[in-house]
């Protein structure tokens, strides 16, 4: 390589510096007050976590037949009772109940673990892990539908254009490594709010989500965007990028030390570093045949989730601070989405049941499990009543259950309840703004001083809401 | 005083006297009344309400329960309890969990006991000994006060100020800049060079470069007229203004500002009459329709009185304005929908045209900005009066055919009916084939083999059953084995539900078989959940079916790949035996099956004879053929009236009824009377143009001057309130925001005056310019070579102004992702300059994975918010979500990588070297300077032709023809690839 003044400056620069690590705003810069938005910057408070996998389980897993147990539901099973049934209320706008059929769980339950954990027979391979998981039984949140449940769970809004909580996770922590994104959406689904799932809004661009790869393809070639360069050998990609950054030092001779236009140059040093580091993380090569078993890799069922949770971890070790891993797809109603035909359900969890256990095995094993949040959970659960006394479940968004494991989170704990049905929650409720404030918490950021301001206004992930749910941390 | 201050007064005072009432009433066993609050109630609110609820703590909803004067003044909803009455008593309500929107305390409902203790408490007239508490006063919006912002202040005529160096300004715009510079003791930058400053205008005006052969004559004319360069470049910036494409320019401008999309994020629905707005926005810049116009239209286009019918037709498509938003169309509380549209329809004009916040009023009066809640819900009104949406389970936007000129739409009507009777004529022989295959399938015992049927059938045997259902073949018509029906019995708890294995992706008639008779149930519920969502369809499953004798159609539906619909049949509210024999799935507009199928049922499946395939094929071509019947979207009037305030923004929390009206801070003399049966759209216009608003004419000129600068005259253009910047010039832009209106509100002759300013002809300077000579402003020769002579003045610019606040260079700028996408097309030779008309490849259902090829201008690259052109999400376009009046301006990797790696620049450099090497050119030298003037508009430094010599294989027959392109392609990436193309100066 080339090695003009600037490559070695900005060699220097960039060890503290990420993707696209020098966006910059003119003016900042014109201002010479340059600093870089991704560099690492000081938390708010001492964090628990450096970086968070979360696991999303898109259309809804219900909690009902995995997590949440309720016994009165087998008892009941099949009687026509009354419930409040949300998608009713908010269709006629008003307030009456509805008759319902009861359905119980189509999988037994059994406790697992020293700490007694409840868990069905969907998940056998999470529930061996029992005793690394908390459950937060009575999450609640907005949205009936998936569309402005979606996007609530990811920037804390049915409706409105905002940022989504990786990139707060970025504007508020800057990166932890040196060449690859500090946010990164494993399998984005297309549908049900689509980018804007990963999206920075009105953050600065450099805090996008970066996606690799999309739902419903495959993950095994999936990359970074313009990593690879399909045309030209390696040897012309380095003459290429040779030229490049001679043609632009000698253009830069006409203004020296600006450094607006040397972060350009820096810009390219800094993608051809990606294009030559990134894709070892990404090449799930380099694992041994017992790590790739331990996640189900090569297994016809379970081998994309495998891989998908394994890259999960490889970006973890690099200093990746959020990864969300998407199990879904780009339907309108979305792989758990079960409106009918409840023992689909099956298919979607031996999918995922074990390349979940496999990663937090992993994690264990690499000490990483301590600083990593392993966040487990869909949009909202699914009603304890058949949808139209059919065969399948509807949205739930007022009770579900979400585990998180690492990072803090006390291990082996339950904490809130639904009601007796698994309708409700009704006791220590955590609302998806709270499970927003206690997660952002733990990596050392206050939800209430994560701000920034767009068209005069104080933007937060919690809007005007959310309370660290305490309880749940060690 | 306000309506809802005079309501809550009025409260008060009722809640007042019955509190009075009630301490007199319990005079005599008032110690019991107090021991009871002391004993039970003081610790409840002790334990469970005081943490969110006292003055100094968090007095969330505005509500205090650390006193007895903080519950009778209560929070936004009111008064908290009324003494004595359970029912009215919102405490009572929240503690007992009775409405689901608000519970309290949030977190765990209290015991039966508690709730008990409560409700005792209030019957006993609510005793509380803590008086003289403090009650949290609500600051109230003095709109006279807030009048005082400089921005609702109304714009004055201004006298450009005198200025020492009186040889330097052209225009009133550089005395007012230059007053200011001389204030600070700094001097404005040497003039650009000719070229530099062609290539300004170019991108500025037209959005393209100019080629070299224009910036040649224009350097020529620049030089040639002497004594006035000003005319030349009067003559250059003419020609420009009445280029077609400075409506392409500055409408992308506009788009920006009013979130111009072509789909929704949710499901990637895809507007496909979106276009003509943006046709429509490109015309209105090309025609310089006076901006008040433009406003108009685009608010209530539909309500203007007009002259012809194309002037009709362009007031239309003007309102797709008010329905571009990205709306979450699935939310489930319609309500909250509507009043979620008109709040992003609000913001978008609040924000677009008046530079103002007013969405922040939604729940509670502005924090900072004069704008009470009551102006929010003014203003929503209005909108609120118009429809924007149709509801259903996913709602939809509205699209009405386009008025067309007498006459014009006969074609239509002469196609729509040949399509009908076409359409007709398939049915019927369909159907009479369909019989035929039927009737020649049934066997005696009334059976029909599922397998004769078009398209997918569940029969009811393989369809999931919850509850009893009877086997019958009682009525001898039937599916398969039999039909189910329900015995009459068990009504709500049984369903059945048919779930079609392998559905491909597409469009199907839904039909349900059924066994008719006088004792069947007349509203069978039937559920068909589709990607399209769920729609309930119901039954009467009395007569005979309509078609074939067997089915009845529920309707047509769009299927995902592999997707989760199904249809469901219950029984619930049904009188009369409900029954269900198959579920048929018959695509729409296939022609046939693919044929190849071993199945030999498949053979004798109906729909696939000569004589239909032959008509189906008629009719998929006339329909492609056949003239289309122009769409526009659009919104209605409907259900004209006020609207209550929405307390804390809850659509169960209705407030007082709101006059509709407008913003009061920035309203003089009388505002425009709204018809009651009207929804005051067209008096929202007038009112937004009218000569004493003071903000649409400063935001627009404001937004203009931006375009053209770099920065505006306010630094924040889409916030003028208290929050945003103030301006730097404000005489100046009083002057520009005056004189746009008494020049009729000329969007031309504005940015005419702009770039004609020797102000934005300055030449800009690099960030670091210590080394700089100082100008010679005075000095009316050509400033050719500007960098060398910058120095001192520079210096202490760089000082005194280092963000250029003043306006002493011009700032350089970097290239948006339409000009790099332009310019690359243009040098490539592959751009197609055709204006106007729909883009996006037809019969695109939704915006997902969407594949960008065409060579149009950027402005007509389909804006799917799914699925945006990879290169503008990569160098910051615009989120098609938001109001945007300027972009972001990020240098990251992504660019580069793109730059690097992606497959259209490699392409379009191939391209360009193509084209250049096809030219009659010297030597590779020539090449090169002729590639450097293409890219960059300049000529090669000794430096940079030494650096291209030695990548480019020598020039000689030596090298292979194919290889010698690839390596100039390279070089031509390189060219894209560099600082110098990112920038213009």
């Amino acid at each position: 390589m080339n090695a003009s003044p600037y490559t070695r400056r900005h060699a220097l620069q960039s060890l503290a510096c990420g993707f696209g690590s020098l966006a910059f705003a003119g003016i900042a810069q014109r201002a010479a007050a340059a600093a870089n938005p991704l560099t690492a910057r000081l938390p708010h408070h001492e964090p628990r976590a450096k970086s968070v996998i979360f696991l999303f389980m898109q259309g809804g897993v219900s909690h009902v037949d995995s997590f949440d147990y309720k016994p009165l539901l087998a008892e009941k099973d099949g009687q026509l009772l009354n419930f409040n049934d949300a998608r009713k209320i908010a269709n006629s706008g008003k307030r009456e109940e509805s008759t319902q059929r009861v359905m119980k769980s189509l999988w037994p339950y059994a406790q697992h673990g020293q700490s007694g954990r409840w868990g069905s027979e969907l998940f056998p391979e999470m529930a061996r892990h029992a005793d690394d998981l908390t459950f937060i039984h009575s999450m609640h949140t907005e949205g009936i539908a998936h569309g402005p449940a979606t996007l609530f769970l990811h920037c804390g809004s049915t409706q409105f254009i905002r940022p989504s909580m990786g990139s707060w996770v970025s504007y508020g922590l800057g990166t932890a490594n040196d060449n690859l994104p500090s946010f990164v959406s494993l399998s984005p689904s297309a549908g049900n709010g689509g980018p804007r799932n990963y999206g920075n809004a009105f953050l600065p661009p450099v805090f996008q989500g970066t996606g690799i790869g999309k739902a419903g393809t495959p993950i095994i070639d999936a990359t970074i965007r313009n990593l690879t360069n399909a045309k030209l050998s390696p040897a012309e990609q380095r003459r290429n990028f040779e030229l490049f950054q001679e043609l632009n030092a000698e253009q830069l001779k006409k203004s020296p030390g600006d450094a607006e236009l040397e972060a350009v140059l820096a810009s390219y040093e800094l993608a051809w570093r990606m294009q030559n580091n990134a894709p070892d993380v990404l090449d799930l090569n380099k694992e041994t045949e017992a790590t790739k078993k331990l996640y189900g890799i090569g297994e016809s069922k379970t081998d994309n989730f495998g891989r998908q949770c394994l890259m999960a971890r490889r970006l973890v070790e690099s200093g990746v601070r959020y990864i969300q891993v998407t199990y879904g797809d780009n339907t309108a109603n979305p792989a758990w989405d079960q409106h009918s035909n409840m023992p689909k359900h099956k298919d979607h969890a031996l999918a995922v049941d074990k390349p979940v256990a496999g990663l937090l095995e992993d994690l264990k094993a690499r000490g990483l499990l301590e600083d990593t949040i392993v966040w487990w959970g869909g949009e909202f659960g699914r009603t304890p009543y058949a949808e139209k006394n059919g065969t399948g479940r509807d949205h739930n968004a007022g009770g579900f259950t979400v585990w998180l494991a690492g990072g803090g989170f006390k291990p082996g704990t339950s904490y809130g309840a639904t009601d007796d049905w698994g309708h409700l929650a009704v006791e220590n409720k955590v609302h998806m703004h709270d499970l927003h404030a206690t997660i952002l918490h733990q990596l050392g950021l206050d939800h209430e001083k994560l701000t920034y301001r767009f068209d005069g206004r104080d933007y937060r992930l919690t809007d005007i809401h959310g309370h660290v749910v305490k309880e749940v941390l060690t | 005083m306000n309506m809802s201050l005079l309501l809550n007064w009025k409260r008060l005072v009722v809640v007042t006297t019955a509190g009075l009432l009630g301490l007199s009433a319990r005079a005599a066993d008032a110690p019991d009344g107090t021991e009871f609050f002391e004993k039970k109630i003081r610790p409840l609110l002790a334990e469970h309400c005081i943490e969110c609820h006292a003055i100094g703590k968090k007095t969330k909803g505005g509500l205090a329960l650390d006193s007895r004067e903080g519950w009778m003044k209560g929070g936004d909803s009111g008064p908290a309890l009324v003494p004595g009455d359970l029912e009215t008593s919102r405490l009572i309500t929240a503690v007992r969990y009775q409405d689901k929107e608000f519970r309290m305390p949030p977190k765990r409902k209290l015991t039966d006991a508690q709730i008990a203790d409560f409700e005792q408490w209030v019957k006993l007239g609510a005793p509380d000994p803590r008086t003289g508490g403090t009650t949290l006063s609500k600051k109230e919006i003095n709109i006279a006060e807030g009048r005082k912002h400089w921005a609702y202040q109304l714009p004055k005529a201004q006298t450009p100020p005198a200025v020492q160096d009186a040889a330097w300004p052209r225009t009133d715009v550089d005395r007012f800049l230059l007053a200011k510079l001389e204030a600070k003791s700094l001097h404005p930058s040497p003039d650009a060079e000719p070229a530099a400053l062609a290539r300004r205008l170019y991108f500025d005006l037209v959005g393209l470069p100019p080629t070299p052969e224009q910036v040649d004559a224009f350097v020529r004319d620049y030089q040639s007229a002497t004594g006035n360069r000003q005319s030349a470049i009067a003559k250059l910036v003419d020609s420009l203004l009445a280029s077609p494409h400075f409506g392409e320019r500055w409408g992308r401008h506009w788009l920006d500002v009013v979130r111009y999309a072509e789909s929704l994020t949710l499901r990637g629905f895809v507007m496909k009459e979106a276009w003509r707005y943006r046709d429509y926005v490109i015309n209105s810049f090309n025609a310089d329709k006076p901006y008040d116009r433009f406003l108009r239209e685009q608010v209530a286009g539909d309500l203007l009185p007009n002259g012809s019918v194309a002037e009709r037709q362009q007031q239309l498509v003007a309102t797709g304005f008010l329905t571009l938003g990205n709306t979450n169309l699935e939310e489930q509380q319609k309500k909250l929908l509507d009043m979620d549209v008109v709040d992003e329809q609000l913001d978008t004009i609040g924000k677009a045209f008046l530079a103002q916040t007013i969405g922040c009023a939604r729940c509670h009066d502005h924090k900072f900005d004069p704008i009470p809640t009551r102006d929010y819900y003014a203003l929503a009104g209005i909108l609120k009066s118009s429809k924007t949406l149709e509801h259903s389970n996913v709602s939809k936007w509205l699209e009405f055919p386009l008025p067309l000129p007498s006459g014009e739409d006969k074609q239509y009507v002469e196609h729509d009916k040949a399509v009908a009777k076409l359409t007709a004529s398939i049915k019927t022989a369909k159907e009479s084939a369909n019989k035929a295959v039927a009737k020649k399938a049934t066997l005696p015992s009334g059976a029909l083999d599922a397998k004769v049927l078009a398209g997918v059938v569940v029969d009811d045997a393989q369809a999931k059953k919850v509850g009893d259902w009877t086997g019958s073949r009682s009525t001898k018509t039937f599916i398969g084995d039999g039909y189910l029906h329900d015995d009459n019995q068990g009504k709500g708890a049984k369903s059945l539900t048919f779930q079609p294995e392998g559905l491909k992706a597409g469009k199907y008639d839904v039909r349900l078989a059924y066994s008719p008779g006088k004792s069947r149930a007349d509203n069978v519920p039937v559920t068909i959940f589709s990607a399209e969502g769920e729609k309930v369809v119901r039954v009467d499953e009395r007569p005979d079916p309509p078609i074939e004798g067997r089915f009845v159609s529920l309707g047509q539906f769009r299927f995902e790949q592999n997707s989760a619909g199904f249809v469901l049949v219950a029984t619930e509210g049904t009188k009369g035996v409900v029954t269900a024999d198959a579920v048929q799935f018959v695509p729409v507009g296939q022609i046939a099956e693919p044929s190849g199928t071993a199945d030999a049922a498949k053979k004798d499946k109906p729909d696939t004879t000569e004589s239909v395939k032959k008509m189906e094929a008629e009719l998929k071509k006339l329909q492609e053929s056949g003239p289309k019947r122009p769409m526009f979207m659009s919104v209605k009037e409907d259900n004209a009236g006020d609207t209550q305030v929405h307390i804390r923004g809850s659509v169960q929390n209705l407030g007082a009824k709101v006059p509709r009206g407008f913003l009061q801070v920035a309203s003089y003399g009388p505002a425009p009377v709204i018809p009651e049966k009207e929804s005051g759209r067209r008096e929202l216009g007038e009112w937004l143009t009218s000569r004493e608003n003071p903000l649409t004419a400063r935001v627009f000129v404001n937004r203009a001057w931006t375009w053209l600068f770099g920065t505006g005259l306010v630094r924040s253009p889409d916030n003028f309130g208290a929050t945003g910047d103030v301006p730097t010039h404000p005489e100046l832009l009083d002057h520009l925001a005056v004189r746009f209106m008494a020049e009729g509100w000329s969007v031309k002759k504005l940015v005419r005056e702009l770039v004609l300013s020797r102000a934005y002809q300055q030449a800009s300077v690099a960030a670091d310019v210590r080394r700089l000579q100082p100008p010679q402003t005075s000095d009316p020769r050509p400033q050719t070579q500007a960098s060398q002579s910058l120095l001192t003045s520079a210096a202490t610019g760089q000082e005194i102004d280092p963000e250029n606040k003043l306006f002493w260079h011009a700032n350089r700028r970097k290239l948006d992702a339409e000009a790099i996408r332009d310019t690359v097309l243009q040098v490539s030779g592959q751009l197609d300059l055709a204006q106007g008309g729909p883009v996006l490849k037809p019969g695109t259902s939704a915006d997902y994975g969407y594949k960008h090829t065409d060579s149009r201008r950027s402005v007509y690259s389909p804006v799917l918010r799914n699925s945006l052109p990879e290169l503008f999400e990569a160098f910051d376009f615009a989120d098609p979500s938001l109001v945007v009046g300027k972009r972001s301006d990020s240098t990251v990797a992504p660019q580069a990588l793109f730059m690097m790696n992606h497959p259209w620049v490699m392409e379009q450099s191939q391209s360009a070297a193509k084209k250049l090497l096809a030219e009659p050119l010297a030597d590779d030298r020539a090449r090169i300077a002729r590639a450097y003037r293409l890219v960059l508009g300049r000529l090669p430094t000794d430096g940079e032709v030494t650096i291209a010599l030695k990548f480019l294989p020598a020039d000689s027959a030596a090298s292979e023809a194919a290889k010698r392109a690839d390596a100039w392609g390279r070089f031509y990436q390189a060219l894209f690839a560099s600082v110098d193309f990112r920038y213009l100066n």
